[in-house]
């Protein structure tokens, strides 16, 4: 970071108080280094002024500062998002891939995609330390409508990557299964539904038939592995039915979920979003049940998207999802490959031409795309520098995602994202389960087993 | 690293002498402040989750 940032992070911290709508405390943060406190809310006024807070924080400002600046601007990639195939068998409607791209794209071939593999497994030796492999992240379209290529690439390179699998479910047969669970690839599924007619309001086949049983049949097949885990796009069509949606995912043991804002990057998405307060009322019911299910049986039913609000909080480098921080992962802790060989800084951006930062076999390959002119606005869009985020007390636990939806739903880079009143409210809940003494219940056990405490008050 | 327990002021602490008529004042609630670092490696994003660390090792 700059020595200016660092000297005035340490000259002259200020903390601002946000009321985070708890009986006993309000929140004190400085939004530059992401520092927190919950202070009793009767003495704001004596704990931002003076006192053994304010010395203690000022004790360790410049290094909070430096550490911050590392996880938003030093970055390098240790993961990759691969589209093995632009089809999928399914017409959602948010997806943020092109229905034209989707219903007649084509499938990269086995041979390039193994060339791909090895062209980014030597970019990754060059940017890691020895020792730690990089992650490899088969990801939508759909990537088992190309099986066969995928399943030959992970065993190829099964010393080289840690290897993901993003699928909608329909085709993980009990081969794939096996195939999967045996190389230890983590899993992830969606599902939009407590039942049918809820999931197929948003996710069916493009003749219109619904997969709802099929992936119910994908959840049993993987209950007892430990890397799996559903994602559920939430819409307006699903926003009432949440918290039986936590309720059927803890039934069915899966140990890791994502109740995910819709993204709104492409316009068929916007005509399902929610409206934030909307959001904000179904999702902490649905919070409030996974506390409640796990008070009666002892068994979490994580839910990653709040998860790592929550470490974002009290870890701001221990957090693994990398939308909620700004700039976001996309060109810097990550990026993606396009079924055509195309780089994009995320997958999000795979519909979106102008975010095209070149082709990996092109020369150059990662590092021209990394310093293109294409990647450029979203591995700078930073929320210290446009408003309203650059006054907000919690810009740095938000990040105000995504950039792609600020361009193309808000009109540019320099533009909120699109659930900025939601972010907030999951900010004060998180707050208030830390003052309460329950954040650890929302969280896996071990978490933090990696981290070393720096401050601590209480 | 930093540990703090909060003492209230004399100023601000509670009146031991209050009288059986005045209002029982609050005790204040204790500061809570906790930070913890370690080496970043997050990859995520919302179309993808992998929270635990070691999970894919």
């Amino acid at each position: 970071m700059t020595q200016t940032c660092a000297s005035r992070a340490a000259a002259r911290p200020a903390l601002i108080p946000v009321d985070i709508g708890h009986a006993v405390y309000a929140a004190v943060t400085d939004p530059d280094t992401a520092f927190w406190a919950l202070v009793d809310k009767t003495r704001i006024q004596e704990e931002v002024s003076a006192g053994p807070l304010l010395n203690s924080y000022r004790e360790k400002a410049e290094s909070f500062a430096k550490e911050l600046h590392a996880l938003r601007f030093e970055l390098t990639p240790s993961g990759v998002y691969l589209n093995p195939t632009e089809r999928c068998n399914l017409n959602c409607t948010y997806c943020y891939l092109p229905g034209e791209q989707r219903s007649k794209g084509s499938h990269m071939s086995q041979d390039k995609l193994i060339a791909s593999l090895a062209r980014l497994r030597d970019y990754f030796r060059s940017v890691m330390p020895e020792g730690r492999k990089p992650r490899a992240i088969f990801h939508g379209a759909e990537p088992l409508m190309n099986k066969a290529a995928v399943f030959a690439a992970i065993d190829a390179f099964a010393d080289d990557f840690a290897f993901g699998l993003q699928t909608n479910g329909t085709l993980l047969d009990d081969e794939a299964v096996a195939f999967l669970t045996s190389r230890n690839v983590s899993i992830g599924l969606s599902l939009d539904g407590p039942v049918a007619g809820i999931t197929d309001a948003t996710r069916q086949t493009w003749s219109g038939r619904s997969v709802h049983q099929q992936v119910l049949a994908a959840m049993d097949k993987l209950k007892g592995y430990g890397s799996w885990s559903v994602i559920t796009t939430c819409t307006t069509e699903n926003l009432p039915y949440l918290t039986q949606m936590v309720e059927l995912f803890h039934a069915k043991e899966v140990p890791t979920c994502m109740l995910n804002t819709v993204r709104c990057t492409l316009p068929g998405a916007r005509g399902v979003k929610p409206a934030d307060a909307d959001m904000a009322k179904a999702f902490f019911a649905a919070m409030d049940r996974t506390h409640a299910l796990y008070r009666e049986t002892g068994r979490k039913l994580m839910v990653a998207n709040f998860a790592n609000i929550v470490i974002g909080i009290l870890a701001p480098t221990a957090r693994r999802l990398m939308c909620d921080i700004s700039p976001c992962g996309g060109g810097r802790a990550f990026f993606a490959l396009a079924a055509d060989g195309g780089l994009y800084p995320c997958s999000e951006f795979i519909g979106l031409p102008r975010f095209n930062g070149g082709n990996l076999h092109a020369a150059g390959g990662v590092e021209a795309a990394l310093t293109s002119e294409a990647f450029r606005p979203v591995i700078t869009r930073n929320v210290d520098q446009f408003s309203p985020c650059n006054g907000c007390a919690i810009r740095h636990f938000c990040g105000s995602p995504c950039p792609a939806e600020a361009a193309e739903m808000n009109g540019g880079m320099d533009k909120i994202g699109a659930f900025c009143d939601f972010y907030k409210e999951q900010v004060n809940y998180a707050l208030r389960l830390i003052a309460d003494g329950k954040a650890n219940d929302y969280l896996w056990d071990g978490w933090d087993d990696d981290t070393e405490t720096t401050f601590l008050m209480q | 690293m930093t540990q703090i327990h909060n003492v209230p002021s004399s100023a601000s602490a509670p009146n031991t002498t209050a009288t059986a008529t005045a209002p029982q004042e609050q005790p204040i609630a204790p500061t809570i402040a906790v930070r913890k670092s370690c080496n970043p490696d997050g990859i995520g994003l919302s179309h993808y989750v992998l929270m635990d660390k070691k999970a894919a090792k």
